[in-house]
């Protein structure tokens, strides 16, 4: 009775995968099916590992960005908020459950040629002519931090929240400055939200592609507008797989490196104290 | 100095998270609030006006793609609950419990490789793209975050509830249904809101596999987008923004009874 799950999954998931990776090392010449690694041979020029690096920058600045702007608002939510919490936390959650193309359209709305931003600098008479805010580097990378934001408050609220308060008052009565209470307790105790928030954001943030398609036009490719010009534009399943799976051994190496940074440096500060 | 520096981030702090706060509202208002504008051109303020409520209203393009993202949504919220407290129940008994680590595979790897396993799938032995393709696909993720919310409720119950009914002459199914299922609902409520959300917003998925000609709501989106911003888009976002600030209520209002249920 319990098989329909685990099928399911098989099914839909594990076998999927295991496709994708044999049309990655597979070649049909002329009716014969052979082995090969030509697909992977193939990326391993500069521009494609270009794109691979992109990429692992809009991640990790995406997932940096967020993270400086999530703490100020996770904190204060946290620590500071007593009085109707409980609203706050509704107007937190809201963003999280509102649709991606409905966050991408808004900033569309308000980035476009004659678009708001464009529309009042032209009223109050500050341009001449429009900025170019569409189809930049900068406008992916906004709406990159915007639509990945909330994925870091929660996790640092969570974090945040379950913090005894009253190690702040102990702090405070031994002497140390708001500074010091932050550097040396709030943020070492917030470090499992700092760590889940940004793999959260940096993970999913790598294989992004609405974000970069729709905001920063056909110039600016990423990891995942490539594979989706690969199946669906030009429908070359065999490079299309061989990239995905390039794209996430990468992936899993980006993951791999930032874990041990995470969790390399927390052994290090535990050795320390302890001395 | 130091009272300085203290008093700087009593207030930068707070600042920092209104700037924060800001960032993340201003443009859902701005999105919001020329929904209801007169003027043809969206940016420029004219005037209040419903009219493009009626233009969506009267749009069988958008009735079309909301029947076929309410179709997805609710079959693959039924799919994955029925499957999900199946799997709870009857595998946590058993050795499959153990497998349940591999509902936390799809959750970790990025959504545009699920999208390209599907099609891969699909195409590989030839099944048509459509509706079915985004039920499987949606239920799959719905899968991964109703596995683990009922089987963290389900660690958390009192088993003898269970024993007691079995012992009273239940069968198993009789059990589950009338004894289970009653103790899991606010657990049960929470990931079917959850799924039923994520499979009406998601875009990555259902662009990949559903064909040229089946639309859900965010698909007619993101081709709107590409076509320039019109204002009947605001109102149609809009509409979604209401339906998820309700969702969220009833969200949250379930995690209160949840807590009430602890004590």
């Amino acid at each position: 009775m319990a098989m329909p799950a685990v099928a399911w999954q098989i099914v839909f998931f594990y076998i999927p995968l295991l496709i994708v990776f044999l049309y990655s090392v597979v070649n049909i010449s002329s009716g014969v099916l052979h082995l090969t690694l030509a697909h992977y041979a193939y990326f391993m020029q500069p521009l494609f590992l270009k794109i691979m690096g992109k990429s692992l920058m809009l991640a990790l600045v995406t997932a940096i960005m967020c993270l400086l702007l999530a703490y100020p608002i996770a904190y204060c939510l946290a620590v500071r908020i007593t009085h109707y919490k409980n609203i706050f936390l509704f107007f937190l959650i809201l963003p999280f459950w509102t649709s991606l193309m409905v966050q991408v359209y808004s900033w569309f709305f308000i980035l476009e040629h004659n678009g708001l931003i464009n529309s009042i600098l032209m009223k109050l008479r500050l341009i001449s002519t429009p900025l170019h805010l569409l189809n930049t580097p900068f406008a992916v990378y906004l709406v990159m931090v915007y639509c990945y934001l909330p994925f870091m408050i929660m996790p640092l609220y969570s974090a945040l929240e379950k913090i005894d308060k009253r190690m702040f008052e102990a702090s405070a009565d031994l002497g140390a400055s708001q500074w010091q209470t932050f550097k040396n307790i709030t943020l070492p105790l917030s470090m499992p939200g700092i760590q889940t928030g940004f793999f959260l954001v940096f993970v999913p943030s790598f294989g992004e592609f609405v974000v970069p398609t729709l905001l920063g036009g056909g110039k600016q490719l990423y990891v995942g507008s490539l594979i989706t010009q690969y199946f669906l534009a030009a429908r070359d399943v065999h490079l299309g797989s061989a990239f995905t799976i390039l794209s996430g051994l990468v992936l899993l190496a980006a993951v791999g490196i930032l874990y041990w940074y995470f969790n390399g440096s927390k052994s290090k500060t535990a050795k320390g104290e302890r001395a | 100095m130091i009272r300085a520096k203290n008093l700087l981030l009593s207030y930068l702090l707070p600042f920092l998270a209104l700037c924060g706060f800001l960032f993340l509202y201003i443009p859902i208002i701005v999105l919001v609030l020329f929904s209801f504008n007169s003027s043809d051109i969206p940016f420029v303020w004219e005037g209040f006006s419903l009219k493009w409520y009626y233009a969506l209203w009267q749009s069988s393009d958008i009735w079309q793609a909301l029947q076929n993202s309410l179709i997805v949504a609710f079959s693959s919220v039924c799919l994955s609950l029925i499957m999900g407290i199946l799997f709870v129940f009857y595998g946590a008994r058993t050795i499959l419990g153990k497998f349940f680590i591999m509902f936390y595979a799809s959750l970790a790897t990025p959504e545009i490789v699920l999208a390209v396993g599907l099609l891969s799938l699909l195409s590989f032995f030839s099944v048509p793209l459509g509706l079915p393709a985004l039920i499987a696909g949606h239920t799959l993720i719905g899968l991964g975050y109703v596995v683990p919310i009922i089987s963290a409720r389900y660690q958390e119950l009192d088993k003898r509830y269970l024993e007691a009914a079995l012992d009273l002459g239940a069968s198993e199914g009789l059990a589950l249904r009338k004894v289970m299922v009653p103790l899991l609902m606010p657990a049960l409520l929470a990931s079917a809101l959850l799924v039923f959300v994520l499979s009406l917003d998601d875009f990555i998925i259902s662009f990949f596999c559903s064909g040229g000609t089946t639309q859900t709501l965010p698909i007619y989106i993101f081709v709107m987008i590409r076509a320039g911003a019109s204002p009947v888009v605001n109102a149609l976002s809009t509409m979604l923004l209401v339906i998820s600030s309700f969702l969220v209520l009833l969200f949250s209002s379930l995690k209160i009874k949840k807590t009430d249920l602890l004590q």
